[in-house]
């Protein structure tokens, strides 16, 4: 992303008495390697060294319980030709490929509608972002009910409206599902899209703006040609982040139809769940992780270079 | 300077990651089954994780069992049946196991082969009706000839018949039901009798149901779909006999539709509820299903023998639960007594109060006959209970997206035979491959 | 709230409203159609509506009876029939939703104790210090910010069981801490260099070390970048669902996410719709309270990261 390529104006400025050596007298370099010594144990420790020890049991047989044994790439191999697995797979893209747009528009209007700082917008503001502050497990277990065939609320509105008769099972279908979770989706991330996109939209100031009014252009001729430009890289990494997600969806699978029926919805992390810890194979769930991270990196990397060759 | 730091770092978590390998791959302690005393006069609680399928039956009998003496208490937890095995495999990881456990007997190998439950095979040879137990739910849990686990409630697939409606076509159901010529003239002649009476009547679309009351045909032919040693196994399909005649019973009987139509979408959340109801003639079920929910009129029309294969021969699926102990158990001793207690005459001729089946043949006695004569035949026959033993039970059969189901359906529904046998057998293949890995 | 000297970006986590530049801002106001206002409130409060309603239904819907909310025909008039009875039970019954919001209560408000204490070291460290290899473990732990923890979690599962920590809210703690360290050392780091030099250099000329002008000084002009770092933590943790999932076994020490499974699944009896959204509910308030209490500091924090992108 360009905007961290560059370095803010110098506002904090480092102390100016120093040591012969140059290090700085009031910051000693040696202190600072102790503040940030914890937070990167941490890292170490709870993410890098299982990234590693993934990589070695991804070559082993390792059951939950037991005893393990080397077995090479035996499990990649397994994994190429698993068919579970590539289902899961196109089910994930395609759930992303729908998921993603509808999360950026949305949240942009809602961007649009809150910066405006007219009365009320706080308000407005609180409330669009309020489904992602629950959180999509809470969301998901409302969900339930009023997926109910014949009594949930859903159900109960197509039926006013008379699109449906009222009694269709949501979550025992796999198309039904994936779109009222879609619906949910957008629903709920679209506030964090918004908040994102806010804070870039904020950041442009307001004479380019004016300047633009004298000119004659209209409202949507000022967005196209000033916001959204300016905001792309705010744009790329809402989109980065929300793209991530999608690819790495759980939670909502797994409380609403444990990717069922048979394995209609299941993600590919909820794959690798059950592959891990009901089939009790980690080896075999190490593997796939590791496809999965290195899949995750492809996209995001090949995110980062569109956005930044879009002229 | 910092740049060491980092190092050190690094050296650090390959060290952590080192030294953790090791630990990793120890099984816990087993208790000695063969000291003197054990399974008798300890004291304390013993915690019980049960199927939650089965807690109320599970409950009485602990209920009895705390009741009839005071030194030991047993606490039951009843786990998810769709939680149950990874709930299982995380405590013994986490070394905080339960002292026995109550487990579905097909689900036993997994843990059996991974070196998890105790070697209880002095306790269970030392039973005096060892020879009258369930053989297809013990084998479930014997590995290299040693027990691992006892059965203590069965839960047998049998072939439930309707003694009015054969009377009324002039067929006697004892000979019909021997073969699967018998069954296809005895379904047709009582699907004609009117529109709503039906020959067969099976839930083509729940996974567990077709796992369990169709697969018992081709075990009375002898030819199992899974062969091959725990470890070695594949699949055999394409190349069964027996299947394919019985996906071809089963095409047959849709076709001419001698099986009602929701029979295509069931789910087995109405099983049984048209046999009760006395508009079919065959239903191929539990005795929880076909007789405990049934009116006393309609049982009393219910006539019950073993599943036949093709050319004769008798099957019937070896359901049910195991009791097991757990290696690292902290109270393997009382926990064997609570076993023994549930094997006890007393508890097991009560079971079909239930919905289950005693495990020990010798239950059948004369006051059980006279309160459960539906429950007789498939006790007294466990000689010929089977099921497969393999490390990929819930995958092959059980899950809805099952290759099972999958070939069923589409050699039934779909009257593709050979393709549904071809696909199946591959998909028996592959999947028995990636579970042996 | 807290005047930044005037030297400051405006862009700092907690920017007054009056500081930023809008688009459409009260200068404009004057020569806005009426048109523009319109579409404002009406736009604005049908959108509103739509994010409020379901909410607000689901609370009342935790007011209902099992029996009323499976209704087949349901009536307005099942709407009058509202009873407390299901969130007696979850507190009263086997459900014991009370241990579970403890459990969730524990491990949230930890978590965030502990991402706002090493993210605002870490901040401080990076922010501040300059030392060789400071920018590239800076990366580094902002890389790891890509690592999905669901990629991890197998080997993490294992590793965590021989450390002793599976089982454990201390483990879960640790995890949750991690997972939401990157973002909060961003933040912190943004903080700190937002600080101009000379209130640092005035509390050392008057003789204070490091660690009393961090807390002394510094800390009123961090307190918007710790409430973000620590409630975006909080909240991201007290939802989480797959984690608990995989480190507790001990139905004793479920986290409200998991106890909401159990009672989806039926484990308690049949499954009772009613207290399932109960359930939720008592998921959602304290997210809400928190949030709308604090919130001028987690959208800021959030908004704040974009523009340093």
């Amino acid at each position: 992303m360009s905007a961290v390529a560059e370095r803010r104006p110098a506002v904090a400025r480092r102390s100016h008495a120093s040591s012969p050596t140059g290090h700085s007298l009031t910051h000693p370099p040696r202190q600072g390697v102790l503040l940030v010594l914890p937070a990167l144990a941490f890292v170490v420790v709870f993410v890098l060294v299982p990234l590693v020890f993934a990589v070695y049991m991804s070559l082993t047989n390792w059951p939950l319980i037991g005893s393990y044994r080397f077995i090479g790439f035996d499990n990649y191999v397994a994994v190429a030709k698993d068919p579970v697995f590539w289902k899961s797979v196109g089910y994930t893209v395609l759930y992303t490929a729908i998921v993603t747009l509808p999360i950026l528009v949305l949240g942009y209007v809602l961007a649009v509608v809150v910066r405006s700082n007219r009365r009320g917008s706080t308000f407005f503001r609180t409330v669009f972002f309020l489904p992602y502050v629950i959180g999509l497990t809470t969301l998901s277990f409302i969900l339930i009910l009023e997926a109910q065939p014949g009594s949930g609320a859903v159900n109960i509105i197509l039926k006013a409206l008379g699109i449906t008769d009222g009694t269709t099972a949501w979550l025992a279908d796999g198309p039904l599902a994936t779109g009222l979770i879609i619906v949910m989706i957008v629903w709920a991330v679209s506030g964090l899209t918004m908040v994102l996109l806010m804070g870039g939209m904020q950041g442009i100031s307001r004479d380019v703006y004016e300047s633009a009014e004298i000119d004659g252009a209209s409202w949507w001729q000022r967005e196209r040609q000033i916001t959204i430009p300016l905001l792309r890289p705010t744009i790329g990494m809402s989109l980065v982040i929300s793209v991530i997600g999608s690819l790495l969806a759980f939670t909502q699978f797994y409380v609403l139809t444990r990717g069922g029926p048979g394995t209609d919805t299941q993600t590919v992390v909820l794959y690798i769940y059950q592959r891990g810890f009901v089939q009790l194979q980690l080896g075999a769930a190490s593997a796939l992780s590791i496809v999965l991270v290195v899949v995750i990196g492809l996209v995001t990397a090949v995110q980062f270079r569109l956005l930044r060759e879009k002229a | 300077m910092e740049l060491h730091r980092r190092n050190v770092l690094g050296l650090g978590g390959l060290a952590a990651l080192a030294a953790l390998l090791p630990s990793c791959a120890s099984a816990l302690p087993e208790a000695d089954v063969g000291a003197a005393g054990f399974g008798e006069g300890a004291t304390g609680t013993v915690r019980l994780w049960c199927r939650a399928a089965t807690v109320v039956g599970v409950r009485q009998v602990v209920d009895a069992f705390n009741a009839s003496q005071d030194r030991l208490t047993v606490e039951v937890t009843p786990v998810l049946d769709a939680q149950y095995v990874t709930k299982l495999a995380t405590a013994i990881r986490g070394g905080n196991v339960p002292d026995i456990v109550d487990i579905d007997d097909i689900n036993s190998m997994l843990f059996i082969y991974r070196d998890s439950f105790t070697d209880l095979t002095p306790l269970v040879q030392q039973l005096d009706f060892v020879d009258r137990i369930n053989p297809g739910q013990l084998r479930l849990a014997v590995r290299d000839e040693r027990n691992y686990g006892v059965p203590y409630i069965a839960d047998a697939s049998a072939l439930f018949y309707n003694t009015e409606l054969f009377q009324r076509v002039g067929i006697d159901p004892a000979v019909a039901t021997k073969d699967f010529d018998g069954i296809l003239a005895a379904a047709r002649a009582i699907g004609a009798l009117d529109e709503k009476t039906y020959g067969w009547s099976v839930d083509g679309n729940a996974a567990g149901i077709l796992g369990f009351v169709v697969q018992p045909h081709i075990w009375a032919a002898k030819a199992p779909n899974v062969v091959g040693e725990v470890g070695a196994q594949r699949g055999s399909l394409a190349d069964n006999d027996a299947v394919r005649r019985t996906f071809q019973l089963y095409q047959t009987m849709w076709k001419e539709e001698l099986m009602p139509k929701t029979n295509f979408s069931g789910d087995g959340s109405r099983w049984g509820a048209d046999f009760r109801d006395g508009t079919v003639g065959m239903l191929p079920a539990n005795f929880s299903v076909a007789a405990l929910n049934a009116t006393p009129e309609m049982r009393a029309k219910t006539g019950v023998v073993l599943l036949p294969g093709p050319a004769g021969g008798r099957a019937t699926f070896a359901g049910g639960d195991n009791l097991c102990i757990p290696r690292g158990a902290a109270n393997a001793s009382g926990a064997w007594e609570f076993a023994r207690f549930a094997l006890d005459l007393p508890q097991q001729t009560n079971l079909p109060a239930g919905g289950y089946i005693p495990v020990r043949s010798d239950a059948a006695t004369p006051e059980y006959r006279s309160t459960f004569p539906l429950a007789v035949t498939p006790l007294e026959q466990n000689a010929a209970a089977y099921a497969p033993v393999t490390l990929a039970y819930n995958l092959l059969f059980n899950q809805q997206d099952s290759p099972w189901i999958g070939s069923f359906r589409r050699a039934v529904f779909d009257g593709d035979l050979d393709g549904a046998l071809d696909q199946g057998q591959d998909d028996f293949d592959r999947i028995l491959e990636q579970a042996q890995l | 709230m807290t005047t930044i000297p005037s030297t400051a970006v405006p862009a700092a986590p907690a920017p007054s409203r009056r500081r930023a530049p809008h688009v459409g801002t009260r200068g404009a106001a004057r020569t806005e159609s009426r048109g523009k206002v319109t579409l404002y409130v009406v736009g604005g409060t049908l959108a509103a509506l739509v994010f409020l309603v379901p909410l607000i239904w689901s609370v009342l819907r935790s007011f209902q009876s099992n029996d009323a909310i499976v209704a087949s025909s349901p009536s307005v008039s099942a709407l009058s029939k509202l009873t407390t009875a299901n969130f007696s039970a979850l507190f009263t019954g086997d459900a014991d939703i009370a241990r579970a919001v403890g459990n969730s209560l524990v491990v949230a408000v930890g978590t965030a104790v502990l991402t706002a204490v090493l993210a605002t070291l870490a901040g401080y460290g990076f922010g501040r210090f300059s030392f060789r290899g400071g920018k590239v473990l800076f990366g580094l732990i902002v890389v790891t910010m890509m690592v999905p923890f669901q990629a991890i979690i197998t080997p993490l599962y294992l590793q965590m069981n021989a450390m002793g920590l599976t089982n454990s809210r201390l483990g879960l703690v640790l995890f949750y801490s991690t997972v939401n360290l990157p973002f909060g050392v961003f933040v912190m780091r943004n903080a700190f260099e937002s600080i101009p030099a000379e209130i640092e250099d005035s509390a050392r000329v008057d003789g204070a070390g490091t660690m009393r002008s961090l807390v002394s000084v510094l800390r009123p002009l961090l307190v918007p970048g710790i409430a973000t770092s620590a409630l975006y933590a909080f909240l991201a943790s007290w939802t989480e669902f797959l984690g608990a999932l995989t480190f507790l076994t001990d139905d004793r020490l479920y986290t409200l996410p998991l106890s909401l499974v159990n009672l989806q699944a039926g484990a308690y009896g049949a499954v009772n719709f009613g207290y399932l959204v109960a359930g939720a509910v008592v998921a959602m308030i304290p997210c809400v309270i928190l949030y709308v209490a604090l919130q001028r500091f987690y959208v800021a924090g959030l908004a704040s990261g974009a523009v340093k992108g």
